[in-house]
């Protein structure tokens, strides 16, 4: 009875949010509605990573679990030589596991700049989560028609003093909050990263960019792509699901 | 026998030989002058890493608390009043500061960096490199300024420039972390890119706000040029009861052993030059000797004694060495002078950095190791006349007379 009820709540909730405003949104809640689109109150998401360099490529299948907009739980599946590396993220912490070593390792700051499991994303961009709202000024700055979807220019210019080296980000948002572009820039205003959304498909009951591909653009040839293969929302996750122990035992 | 005539007699025996004298002369010079001009480079390269040791944000003495060297970090601060301490303007101090100086990190667009993040008091750090450092863009303005000051290696690492923002994370007095935004004010030159790299600068109620502290982690003391580092030290110990006060050794073990290994290395340089030195003096003066047995020993057969003629091998090897150390000295001080300007290294100025020279070696001659050399040679000199002299004395003049 109480799951029922929690679902209904949370349909209503995603229902309310996935529809198009009929007054015209604020660049916050475009941004609030596109962070919590990806992850709802609760997610379950089974994606590939394809990650391509000049003389090589690879694939890899990820299983990752979140909660809320601070934690996240992602794993390995596969392939074996993968399999099992996991990485925690609660609040402000972050750590990692890796079987072959049987330890988990608390992520330092210093160490978050650099790459995720050799992909073009840095752990930094796995716990971007709500910074965007807080350190970030943000402006609509183009508005076109594209069918029956309003498609949304967002420039996010970090506050003075806050912890963000870009010079500022510009989301590309359609209304009913896919995003379909992501351009981070120096603070000379050249761009050096682009998260682009290559497909668009209907999964776990919402509408999702699902593929989309991080490319370095000082570097050709050079991109990760990830694919959603299944996504859940809402659903009912373990207490103990965001902890070291979790983390450690592997189990789902 | 009257000394005069002794000495005359030595200065004529040595003329006798002019060639051998002059090349044993020639030796002695280059000698006494290479130890010289030796000796003023070891103290010049010394004078320069102990300068850089001290500028290098430690002064003479520094103030910390108890186990901040083990663990440098916010939790080893403490709160401290200049008013409670008067004798930091008592006589012998040049001048002093307070900083917070905590391990961070400094993230670019592009790169992520490892630094001491130091808050400093822009208008005191004249005691430190930082007081007449060159900067590009502007320096801080005061002690609440929110901007940084990162070295020229730095930056060019970072890919980032005066005017451009970059992100510091440090650590709270909880463990928690901290990060901010700052905007670079401007990118220092300092001697030494290990130095440009390892600190980045602000004001230190910036830090402070940061870490939410109203501490601070040191305060370093400069002496005025001159002044005796003991009696300092001890007055300072004595006013900062609860706290460590270190010195400059302390704090850059390495430049201290560098330090005292030059003054070994002066000293073996010494004593083989030396030592090889003696070896022909000694073998010189025993062939005079041998060469004149005929007449040293018609001498002692009228009646010269014992002590006279070992006197007169002893005045010989005494005045080669005066001429020799003579003109030696003047030789190495012309060598001194000649290099006076400073030798320009910056050649090999990615090595010297680590070692903390600067890459241009200015030469100092101390008075009082001209002293040491001149008289240690002198003794050397002294020494190495006894055994020819052992052997003028037993030359027996019924043998010499049979030759």
């Amino acid at each position: 009875m109480k799951r029922a009820l929690s679902r209904l709540v949370a349909s209503i909730l995603v229902l309310g949010a996935a529809s198009p405003n009929a007054s015209d949104p604020t660049a916050e809640d475009l941004v609030a509605g596109a962070l919590d689109l990806m992850r709802g109150a609760t997610s379950h998401i089974e994606f590939t990573m394809r990650i391509k360099r000049p003389d090589w490529e690879r694939s890899t299948s990820i299983v990752a679990w979140s909660r809320g907009r601070e934690d996240t739980l992602i794993r390995f599946t596969a392939p074996a030589k993968d399999a099992g590396n996991a990485l925690l993220k609660v609040g402000d912490g972050m750590w990692t596991y890796t079987p072959r070593l049987n330890r988990t390792i608390r992520l330092p700051y210093s160490m978050r700049a650099q790459s995720w499991g050799g992909s073009d994303f840095s752990y930094n961009d796995l716990s971007r989560s709500d910074q965007v709202l807080r350190h970030y000024a943000l402006a609509i700055v183009g508005e076109r028609q594209d069918g029956e979807h309003t498609i949304y220019t967002i420039e996010a210019v970090p506050h003075e003093n806050a912890p963000v080296v870009w010079g500022k980000e510009v989301w590309v948002l359609r209304d009913d909050y896919v995003m379909l572009e992501q351009v981070f820039y120096d603070q000379l205003q050249v761009a050096l990263k682009r998260m682009t959304t290559l497909e668009i498909g209907q999964l776990g009951g919402r509408t999702l960019a699902t593929r989309m591909r991080m490319e370095r653009l000082d570097e050709p040839d050079r991109w990760t792509e990830v694919t959603t293969n299944s996504a859940e929302f809402d659903i009912e996750l373990a207490e103990g699901m965001f902890t070291l122990f979790t983390l450690k035992s592997g189990a789902t | 026998m009257k000394f005069t005539l002794l000495v005359q007699l030595s200065w004529r025996n040595l003329w006798r030989h002019r060639r051998r004298t002059l090349i044993l002369i020639t030796t002695i010079c280059v000698a006494v002058g290479s130890v010289l001009v030796l000796n003023a480079l070891l103290r010049g390269m010394q004078m320069s890493m102990v300068e850089t040791a001290i500028d290098n944000l430690n002064g003479h003495f520094k103030v910390v608390a108890p186990g901040y060297l083990d663990d440098p970090g916010i939790k080893k601060s403490f709160r401290f009043e200049p008013s409670g301490h008067p004798e930091l303007a008592s006589y012998g101090i040049r001048g002093w500061t307070s900083r917070v100086r905590v391990p961070a990190v400094i993230r670019s667009e592009r790169e992520t960096r490892g630094v001491q993040f130091v808050g400093v008091v822009p208008g005191s750090e004249d005691i430190s490199f930082l007081g007449d450092v060159e900067i590009d863009g502007e320096y801080l303005s005061g002690p609440d300024d929110r901007r940084i000051l990162v070295g020229h290696a730095l930056a060019q690492q970072l890919e980032t420039g005066v005017g451009r923002r970059v992100v510091l994370i440090t650590q709270g007095v909880d463990g928690g972390n901290r990060e901010s935004g700052y905007r670079i004010a401007g990118v220092y030159d300092a001697v030494g890119t290990g130095i440009e790299k390892a600190f980045v600068f602000t004001g230190i109620t910036s830090v402070q706000e940061l870490l939410a502290v109203d501490a601070v982690t040191e305060v370093s003391v400069r002496l005025t040029e001159g002044v005796q580092e003991p009696p300092v030290l001890h007055r300072l110990t004595r006013t900062f009861t609860d706290l460590d006060v270190r010195t400059w050794q302390d704090l850059e073990p390495q430049a201290a052993m560098m330090h005292e290994m030059a003054d070994a290395t002066v000293s073996i340089w010494f004593l083989i030059v030396m030592g090889a030195l003696i070896f022909g003096l000694v073998n010189t003066l025993v062939t005079a000797v041998m060469e004149r047995i005929r007449e040293l020993g018609m001498l002692r057969a009228i009646g010269m004694r014992r002590g006279a003629v070992i006197a007169q091998v002893v005045i010989e090897s005494m005045i080669t060495m005066a001429i020799g150390i003579s003109v030696g000295v003047v030789l190495g001080l012309l060598g001194y002078l000649w290099l006076a300007d400073g030798i320009d290294l910056s050649a090999f100025s990615e090595g010297l950095e680590l070692t903390g020279i600067r890459p241009e070696l200015i030469p100092r001659l101390w008075a009082q190791d001209v002293v040491l050399v001149v008289g240690l040679s002198l003794v050397l000199g002294f020494l190495a006349s006894i055994y020819p002299a052992q052997r003028a004395v037993r030359i027996q003049p019924l043998d010499a007379m049979r030759r």
